[in-house]
């Protein structure tokens, strides 16, 4: 590992894979839905009929875009831009 | 309407929904030819002018193969963004993700997070390493380090046969879409369709198909914008009352909240959500977009503004979908005096439009809806002519040194046969059951193009041997699974029970592609694949850092 050059890739292939492990999973806990578990979100959430499955739906989505926001954004502080 | 001509519609729905074909693109089943719609029609011709004089524009910009190919890199990451989801949003996703929702609730969402949950891998792996190092394609990726010919050869033929599955679902879906909202007849509208994106892709090249994409794009987020305002307006702006209300008509009341009502085996939905995101990850026309930006940063960007117009595009469905449920359950004017909805399930986003805007916004829907197979067909075709006259003729007849006349003149011929080939195969497949071949080339794409790409990129282990035998395996698996799956086994052959239970075997099919492409590269002592792995190093380096 005498190359700076490959470390700095393996430091951002790394953060790569972190971010996409976390997309994944979060993507698949999705289907928890369609199991016995995904009971707990078939209720409503709060007062109204928000079912805690469309709230999962909707968490996902906006979390899925924050992540990419949080990556452009340490990608930009790195100076890569 | 009463419950049992209800159910009964629920049920053909459902014979539809488990095809699950809409989320891979193509309208399926018997439609019934309309009314001829004016408004719709006019709008239409006004989007057509439009696009038409930016064709024109982009024509003369459009001197050399690569111009054609990537529009000469000047895109920016936000119009990038903004083709990439016009090419992706398709009619599919709004006509038949609104529709599953009418049936079925939320259980359509899982559509919806399928067709979301490939944008943020594109942009985490693969948006600044593809854009790095290819030129035009995908397929300039993956030869980088492997050996060019070979693997040229079978990544190219595998783009020309997704691109090619994936126009049979499109016209076949055109045209029985336009006979729904148009009142146009099958044959006119599968011409239609192909004689205009000649005209914007043989002229304008990748240019004119990225502003058709871009304008579709505002058009259809304008459009489901205006209906979700109209449709919560109607019930005072709060999310409650609408939900209220759609329970109160659905014939399965507060299910459709939840989980369960068209799924209810996990490992169907998880076979689903493995197609449409990774299958989305290899879909060749959709990677090609990312040569079109100037840089690696734009490149990124591309991914993520795509990230945002469809996930604000798929959070405004679910309005519209629990909307259609409050507002045409009970409504006589949308069904026919034997209780089926007028069009059946692909007409509830356009029934939904009637009903909150008039012929009006019902037009303007329709003219969009139209739109949309436009830019879908564009992109597809740019695709499949690159891959034609640049990753076979240029680089692998021509070894990487053609005559650049005489490579455009290959790549405008190109775009006139795969016009043609559309409309023939589309008049050829009117009759067949699509759902299989529209399902074909999202799980092609996962198990063949998504594999070789990501192991290229990331895996200093992989050899062209190895990638070759796994992409093999990976198609010959995935037609194999899906002929003895549902929609061909029972489907089209008439059998009584599937052999293979699931419609999209991605979930298998992929991970085999995968163990066979690793397990080849690991015993792979050639001096070829010594080489290959040599080759790694350099292309780490430069598809991080754009240097050697």
């Amino acid at each position: 590992m005498s190359d700076p050059r490959l470390e700095k890739v393996q430091r951002k292939t790394r953060r790569r894979l972190v971010f996409t492990a976390i997309h994944l999973v979060l993507y698949f806990t999705f289907t928890l839905n369609w199991t016995h578990l995904g009971e707990a979100l078939a209720g409503p959430v709060g007062g109204g009929l928000l079912s805690g499955a469309i709230v999962m739906f909707i968490v996902l989505v906006l979390t899925f875009i924050g992540l990419e926001f949080l990556f452009l954004a340490l990608d930009k502080r790195q100076g890569e831009s | 309407m009463n419950l049992c001509t209800l159910k009964i519609m629920l049920s053909a729905a459902f014979a539809l929904l488990t095809n699950a074909s809409w989320a891979a693109g193509s309208i399926d089943g018997e439609v019934t030819q309309q009314a001829v719609n004016s408004t719709a029609i006019i709008m239409f011709i006004v989007f057509v002018v439009l696009t038409l004089l930016i064709t024109w524009r982009a024509a003369r910009a459009t001197t050399s193969s690569a111009s054609f190919y990537n529009a000469g890199g000047k895109i920016t990451g936000l119009q990038n963004g903004a083709a990439i989801a016009g090419d992706f949003m398709s009619a599919a996703s709004f006509l038949g993700i609104t529709g599953l929702m009418f049936v079925a609730g939320f259980d359509a969402l899982i559509l919806s997070l399928g067709a979301f949950g490939a944008w943020p891998v594109l942009m985490f792996m693969f948006a600044k390493r593809v854009r790095n190092l290819g030129s035009y394609t995908f397929v300039d990726v993956v030869s980088q380090r492997l050996d060019k010919d070979r693997i040229r050869l079978v990544a190219a033929l595998g783009t020309i046969a997704v691109v090619v599955l994936y126009l049979i679902a499109q016209m076949v879906g055109a045209g029985k879409l336009i006979q729904l909202l148009f009142g146009l007849p099958y044959e006119y509208a599968v011409a239609i369709v192909s004689a205009l994106v000649l005209a914007y892709v043989a002229f304008g090249g990748m240019l004119a198909t990225t502003w058709v994409q871009i304008i579709k794009a505002i058009l259809l987020l304008g459009g489901v914008t205006l209906m979700a305002i109209l449709i919560l307006a109607k019930f005072g702006f709060s999310v409650d009352a609408l939900l209220q209300e759609a329970v109160a008509q659905h014939p399965k009341g507060d299910a459709i909240l939840s989980a369960g009502v068209a799924f209810n085996d996990p490992i169907q939905v998880a076979t689903i959500q493995v197609s449409m995101l990774f299958g989305t990850l290899g879909l060749p026309h959709i990677l090609m977009r990312l040569f079109t930006v100037p840089n690696m940063r734009q490149a990124k960007l591309s991914a993520f503004y795509a990230s945002l117009f469809m996930g604000y595009f798929y959070l405004v469905l679910l309005i519209i979908g629990f909307g259609s449920i409050a507002l045409l359950y009970g409504n006589a004017e949308f069904f026919t005096t034997d209780g089926q909805l007028i069009g059946g399930t692909n007409m509830v986003a356009i029934h939904i439009a009637s009903a909150v805007g008039g012929d009006v916004l019902t037009g303007f829907m329709s003219a969009v809806s139209f739109a949309t197979i436009l830019a879908v067909v564009a992109g597809l075709t740019v695709s499949g002519a690159a891959a034609i006259s640049h990753d076979l003729y240029a680089e692998v007849l021509k070894q990487g040194k053609p005559d650049s006349k005489a490579e455009l003149r290959l790549t405008r011929i190109a775009v006139f046969v795969i016009g043609i080939m559309a409309v023939l195969l589309g008049i050829a497949f009117e009759k067949e059951n699509v759902a299989f071949i529209a399902v074909m080339p999202m799980v092609m794409a996962a198990s063949v193009t998504f594999p070789i790409l990501l192991l290229s990129l990331f895996w200093s282990g992989l050899t062209t041997r190895g990638a070759i035998a796994g992409a093999l395996t990976g198609l010959v698996a995935s037609v194999v699974l899906i002929v003895l799956g549902p929609q061909v086994w029972v489907s089209v052959l008439g059998n009584a029970e599937p052999l293979f239970p699931y419609n999209y075997p991605a979930l298998f099919t992929m991970p085999l592609a995968f163990a066979v492409i690793i397990a080849g590269s690991i015993f792979d002592r050639s001096e070829r694949g010594e080489i290959d792995r040599q080759n790694y190093h350099d292309l780490l380096i430069r598809s991080e850092l754009g240097e050697t």
